[in-house]
């Protein structure tokens, strides 16, 4: 007796989705026989199920997604009931690609519960300004007006009394909300601030790809893992930290791939590989390199890659260890032609495709991500045709003066070194066997295609550029590279908004080379006044600092020997991710006379700010989102309107640009000139420039600008994307989009044969610039890890499962899932010499820093090392001041100051200093303190 | 052996959890937190919860809980988990600290002594042979259901179309039986309405014929979920064509409906010097104490399987794990 209607219709509407099956699936006998069992309903259905089918039910579904730095950009339904958002789940409609499982469901456990920075307790209600000292938390509550006024004032005086570069606007990462990082940029542009770089301050940024590709970074989305054979999980853990791409890697291996999981710990990722290799921290460059010695060694190498894609048969002068350069065989020939010894003319002969060469049609676009445009030289210009250009070899040339020099191709020039990478001389250094070695290199070369995924575990190394051109060689050696399933994937931060050109228009108006961008590493050491302790590791950090400063190569703003006085963050923890984080409050943020934190969340930035302005949530706001793991456009918006008295990062922009104008008016002081850029500004037009006279008056009318400006995203609509869910690039970076095909990049390299964007126009292995040949990395060997810090343990602070960053830090649920609370993690070996249980508060410190926190012993983790999740708030439950930022102090890798070799140039966040993380050393000792604040 | 009638229901609904894909996100347990158990007195409570097993699990030490069968003879007497056993949920005065200049850092309260998920990662073993696996654990919905036999208010019922066993809170009189009873220590106390609560499938989404939220939203795609009876479901060609998919302590006597394919793929042995053994990380003692001694057959099936897939031929079996397509391995995910 069914006295619950709903249950009997949905029960029948269950049964008709089968109903459905079974005529296409024909198994209708199973299902009759089902239904002819007596359902003998003597239960008593009483209406109470309704109260859980109310659960979940809403009245209005709308499109969501986080802004957050996770590269996961994954689709989401918002689901509001009277007014309230209740949940969130996967949209699950990213279309299926062909021959690999489907991206849905993408998400993760942090963005299935982001509604609850909507309602939760760091959400910043109302416009605040300090009254306390800064980090105190004591706020007096303030109108929109009144808190815009302050800040104009702010910045109106440093522009009179100081200069406009003393303004500062961090805002990283555009392909997440390019809308909200576009409205900052834009203002800065038209005050003339400065903004800063954060993929390389990060960390994240793929020096050693740029230093052998001339790109900024690519690599294929992650449908396409599942098509590697072989596949080398390396410096990545992808099951802890890319949770929405994870399952591709355990369908490969289903599918028959074998998996590597290459690293110190034993990680979650290592419990689905087919071998997991245990290696010493840091040492990656050399097991990368023994395998390239193995695989010369046995012949398995790709040699019709090796002389069409790569420099390693251009030739060498054994007297200058230089290039020969056209400059040097012909009376006014070019410094940037090079030659290969033909072994069939058995001659010299120039390569074509390298920086000197100019293509016959000038490029009319620069795009940022790459050295040069070199896709505008013809298809096939890399072709070798008839020339066979030696490897291998000696040879004499006659230069244009006379002299008779010795030549050699950089691959004979590198196989001495790469001779000392036997398997069991990098087993000493790796801790790998020399027997797991030389498998992994047979089926790195002979079962293909093979790729490596890697990611911050070797990426936030101070020689992380030595390990990733030694892994982009082991792909170049074996062919690996351009095919589906192969090449070095790399995945460090949401780097690739993919149409870069909208987003470029809409965030530097005046163009970006009418911009100030600063490095923020650069930065951070300079006025943070850092101590690197380098010279104990034998390198002069200051020489080349400044060396790359007087001579223009990298930027410092602001110019002059000024100092920073406004720093405007927002999008962005700045201050509790800033490495040197003791240097920095103690010597930089005193700097600033005005900061200024535009958030939902009450993050340590913004507790350490002097204004606060509270901006809408990613459900109550219009952008875009995109990433590097997938090729699909989708966006968020507004679920209900912004809580509170918060708005849109956009509006507040608006608003703000407009109230700056009517301050410099009351002021009296509206123009002022710009030397710099040649441009005569007017604080009185900001705000009508701001929203482009109206055109860019809305975040909507901006997402559609990025969309409209940008050849990717051309022809789609905001709407489109609303009704029919994700949508596709139309085009790329460095491969054509081809429909259903996981995207791989470097087709138009390795197939269309146009040059890299390198000096020699080929992936560049050889690097003839005096910092590299002092540093000893003119070639890629291995380097060990920097050992400046005098403590006997390597501090690693990898990304979490439980957060983004330092987002969901601080989230009560993620909390309650782990420990309550930060944690470091040590080896029960080194637990126990020192004393420490499990659940014991300890200090992990050095001479930078120190941080108290409680300790978990894991049977996973090598011991030699400590390992903390990075970067949580000021203000959660450590001990004491600081947090991981602490111990590790701001290194600059000389190599990356290089700005005046070809490809090698500063660019926004295509080639610059990284942020170094994993070099530090600490020792850690059981806290015997108070443990009560 | 039930002292009570059991309906026997039209259709079972079947759960599958592939524990070669689930990568321990927690987004399963984010999801059905965040749908079901959000109201207060629920906050210790997850109905899906996933944790790491060889380890102590949520609620602390539950396989040694006592519940379920013996010789068919229903176990009244097992344990009542305490809230120091599931783990205090620690709470934060967040705002004091961020809004109200409240001195100090915001602690968590209690002290952190244990949690749902403390011992993470931490298993059993010496590195690098040390080894754990996640394991998400739900209410398995038995066939047995030693919850429902042992509550003395009926309240507990089996539905008849789904086969889900579901509390009435309407007759629910708090009397906590079930709690001892089922020895999986999947259904909860809430105390602020005095009622028992549990995982109910999701029936509100099964009957709009979408997947539970844990399965829907299971970003490893590890989880497959199906009638039992429909012969083109993945459940019914894991569960009863390629018998690779087992219950989980089948000697607890329960039959459950949610069924584990054990983990086969894993790292090798180490030996002193770091070459690879022959032997699986992972002891085969381990799984056969969670999944009994049937688990070794179902090992060799599955690897059997995969080395055709290494070979470059087909295995459809491996396909149904791998699931191209989300509506392959369950009862539409759409919403
Ligand atoms: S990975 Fe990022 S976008 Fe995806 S669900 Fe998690 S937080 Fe959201
Ligand atoms: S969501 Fe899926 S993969 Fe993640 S823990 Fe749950 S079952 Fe495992
Ligand atoms: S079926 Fe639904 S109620 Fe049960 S554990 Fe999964 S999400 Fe929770």
């Amino acid at each position: 007796m069914n006295k619950f209607g709903s249950t009997r219709r949905g029960f029948l509407k269950a049964m008709g989705q089968v109903s459905l099956g079974m005529l296409v699936n024909g198994s209708i006998v199973m299902r009759t026989l089902a239904q002819t069992k007596d359902p003998m309903m003597q239960h008593d259905y009483t209406g109470w199920e309704n109260f859980h089918r109310e659960q979940w039910s809403w009245d209005k579904k709308t499109r969501g997604t986080h802004l957050v730095n996770c590269t996961g950009s994954c689709p989401h339904f918002v689901y509001t009931r009277n007014g309230v958002v209740m949940r969130e789940e996967q949209s699950k409609d990213i279309p299926k690609l062909n021959g690999v499982p489907e991206y849905n469901p993408r998400g993760c456990n942090k963005g299935e519960c982001a509604v609850d920075y909507q309602y939760g307790p760091h959400r910043i209600k109302y416009p605040l300004i300090r009254v306390g000292e800064r980090g105190e938390g004591k706020w007096r509550r303030v109108s929109w007006d009144e808190a815009l006024e302050y800040v104009a004032n702010g910045i109106v005086d440093t522009i009179k009394n100081d200069a406009s570069d003393c303004i500062s606007v961090f805002t990283p990462v555009p392909a997440v909300a390019p809308v909200s990082f576009a409205a900052g940029h834009r203002f800065a542009s038209f005050i003339g601030g400065h903004t800063h770089t954060f993929f390389d301050w990060y960390a994240d940024h793929p020096t050693g790809q740029t230093q052998v590709q001339g790109l900024q970074g690519d690599t294929c989305e992650t449908a396409d893992w599942y098509n590697g054979r072989t596949i080398l999980m390396w410096g990545a853990n992808s099951a802890s930290t890319r949770i929405p791409d994870a399952h591709f890697l355990q369908e490969a291996v289903l599918n028959g791939s074998k998996m590597y999981v290459i690293s110190p710990d034993f990680n979650s990722t290592a419990t689905k590989a087919d071998v997991f290799v245990p290696i010493k921290p840091g040492t990656d460059a050399a097991l990368a390199l023994s395998m390239v010695h193995v695989i010369v060694k046995e012949k398995l190498y790709d040699e019709h890659n090796l002389k069409e894609q790569t420099d390693l048969p251009f030739l060498i002068r054994t007297d200058t260890k230089m290039y020969l350069r056209e400059a040097d065989m012909v009376e006014g020939g070019s410094e940037e032609k090079f030659y290969t010894w033909d072994t069939k003319t058995k001659k010299p002969v120039l390569m074509k495709g390298s920086w000197g060469e100019e293509p016959e049609k000038r490029a009319k676009l620069q795009p940022g991500f790459m050295g040069r445009n070199t896709f505008v030289f013809p298809d096939g210009h890399l072709d070798l045709g008839d020339l066979d250009p030696a490897l291998e070899g000696t040879f004499k040339v006659k230069l244009a003066d006379g002299v008779k020099v010795n030549v050699q191709p950089v691959f004979e020039v590198y196989k001495p070194k790469l001779n000392e990478y036997t398997p069991e001389n990098v087993s000493k250094i790796t801790g790998v066997a020399p027997s797991v070695i030389i498998q992994m290199a047979r089926d790195f070369a002979m079962n293909k295609p093979s790729m490596i995924i890697t990611g911050g575990g070797t990426n936030h190394w101070y020689w992380s550029d030595t390990v990733l051109r030694a892994f982009i060689l082991l792909c170049a050696v074996t062919g690996n590279e351009g095919y589906n399933g192969t090449g070095v994937n790399h995945y460090v931060g949401q780097w690739k908004p993919t149409p870069l050109l909208g987003v470029v228009k809409l965030s530097f108006p005046h163009s970006p080379k009418k911009h100030r961008f600063c490095q923020t590493t650069i930065w951070t050491y300079y006025h943070g006044n850092v101590y690197d302790a380098m010279e104990n590791d034998g390198v002069d950090t200051a020489k080349y600092l400044r060396e790359a400063l007087e001579t223009g190569q990298m930027p410092l703003y602001p110019q002059n020997g000024r100092d920073p006085k406004v720093f405007i963050c927002y999008r962005g923890n700045w201050l509790n991710n800033a490495k040197g984080l003791d240097y920095v409050l103690r010597n930089l943020w005193p700097k600033m006379n005005l900061t200024v934190d535009m958030n939902f969340r009450m993050d340590s930035t913004a507790l350490y700010s002097d204004v606060v302005l509270p901006s809408a949530h990613w459900y109550e706001k219009t952008d875009l989102s995109m990433t590097e793991e997938h090729t699909f456009i989708h966006m968020t918006e507004p679920a209900i309107a912004p809580l509170w008295e918060s708005k849109p990062d956009w509006e507040i922009f608006a608003l703000l640009s407009k109230k700056v104008g009517e301050v410099a008016k009351k002021k009296g002081f509206t123009k002022y000139f710009d030397e710099k850029f040649n441009i005569a500004r007017d604080l009185t037009k900001l705000h009508d420039q701001q929203i482009d006279g109206g055109k860019l008056a809305t975040d909507e009318q901006a997402c559609q600008f990025i969309l409209d400006n940008a050849p990717q995203t051309q022809g789609m609509t905001l709407d489109m994307i609303r009704k029919e869910g994700p949508q596709r690039f139309k085009s790329n970076w460095t491969s054509p989009m081809k429909e259903g095909v996981p995207y791989t990049p470097y087709q138009h390299f390795i197939m269309k044969k146009k040059p890299w964007p390198t000096l020699t126009g080929r992936e560049q292995f050889y690097i003839d610039h005096p910092t590299f040949f002092e540093l000893g990395v003119e070639l890629p060997v291995y380097k060990a890890p920097v050992d400046a810090d005098q403590y006997p343990l390597r501090f690693n602070t990898p990304h979490s499962r439980y957060s983004v960053h330092s987002t969901w830090k601080d989230n009560v649920l993620q909390q309650r899932l782990q420990r309550g609370g930060p944690m470091c993690e040590i080896s029960p070996a080194d637990a126990e010499t020192r004393g420490i249980k499990d659940n014991d508060w300890v200090e992990v410190f050095n001479d930078h820093g120190r941080v108290v926190v409680r300790c978990k012993i894991r049977n996973g983790e090598q011991s030699g090392r400590v390992t903390m999740h990075h970067e949580p708030e000021l203000y959660v439950d450590l001990l004491g001041g600081g947090n991981s930022q602490s111990p590790i102090p701001v290194r600059i890798n000389p190599t990356a100051l290089v700005g005046n070799y070809a490809h090698l140039k500063f660019k926004p966040n295509y080639y610059g200093p990284g942020g170094v993380q994993r070099d530090a050393r600490v020792e850690i000792r059981r806290h015997t303190g108070s443990v009560t604040v | 052996m039930s002292n009570k009638m059991l309906t026997t229901p039209m259709r079972q609904l079947t759960y599958i959890v592939d524990l070669n894909k689930c990568i321990g996100c927690q987004t399963c347990t984010v999801a059905c937190k965040k749908l079901w158990t959000t109201t207060p007195g629920q906050e210790f409570m997850y109905w899906r919860n996933v944790e790491t097993t060889p380890g102590r699990g949520y609620p602390r030490d539950w396989q040694n809980k006592g519940g379920g069968y013996k010789n068919g003879m229903l176990q009244k007497d097992g344990h009542r988990p305490t809230l120091e056993e599931y783990g205090v949920p620690f709470e934060f005065d967040y705002a004091a600290r961020l809004f109200e200049g409240k001195k100090g850092r915001v602690k968590p309260s209690p002290e952190p002594r244990w949690s749902p998920n403390w011992d993470e990662e931490q298993g059993v073993g010496e590195y690098p042979n040390n080894i754990f696996q996640y394991l998400p654990r739900m209410c398995n919905h038995c066939e047995n259901p030693a919850c429902l036999e042992a509550c003395p208010n009926d309240a507990i019922y089996k539905r008849a179309e789904d086969g889900l066993n579901i509390v009435n809170l309407e007759k629910c009189k708090g009397a906590q039986d079930c709690i001892k009873a089922c020895p999986y220590g999947k259904v909860y106390f809430n105390e602020t309405d005095q009622k028992a609560n549990k995982c109910i499938g999701c029936f509100p989404r099964i009957e709009k014929g979408v997947a539970p939220a844990c399965v829907a939203q299971c970003v490893g795609r590890a989880m497959h979920v199906g009638f039992i009876d429909d012969v083109e479901s993945s459940v019914y060609k894991l569960a009863n064509v390629w018998k690779v998919a087992i219950p989980m302590h089948p000697e607890f006597g329960t039959k459950p409906n949610v069924l584990y394919i054990p983990p086969f793929v894993g790292p090798a042995m180490q030996d002193e010097n770091g070459n690879m053994m022959m032997t699986q990380k992972m002891p085969l003692d381990v799984l056969q104490g969670l999944f009994g001694p049937e688990v070794g057959g179902v090992l060799a099936v599955l690897k059997a399987e995969r080395a055709k897939k290494i070979a470059g031929q087909g295995s459809k079996l491996m396909d149904t794990m791998i699931g191209e397509l989300s509506d392959s391995m369950m009862i539409s995910p759409m919403t």
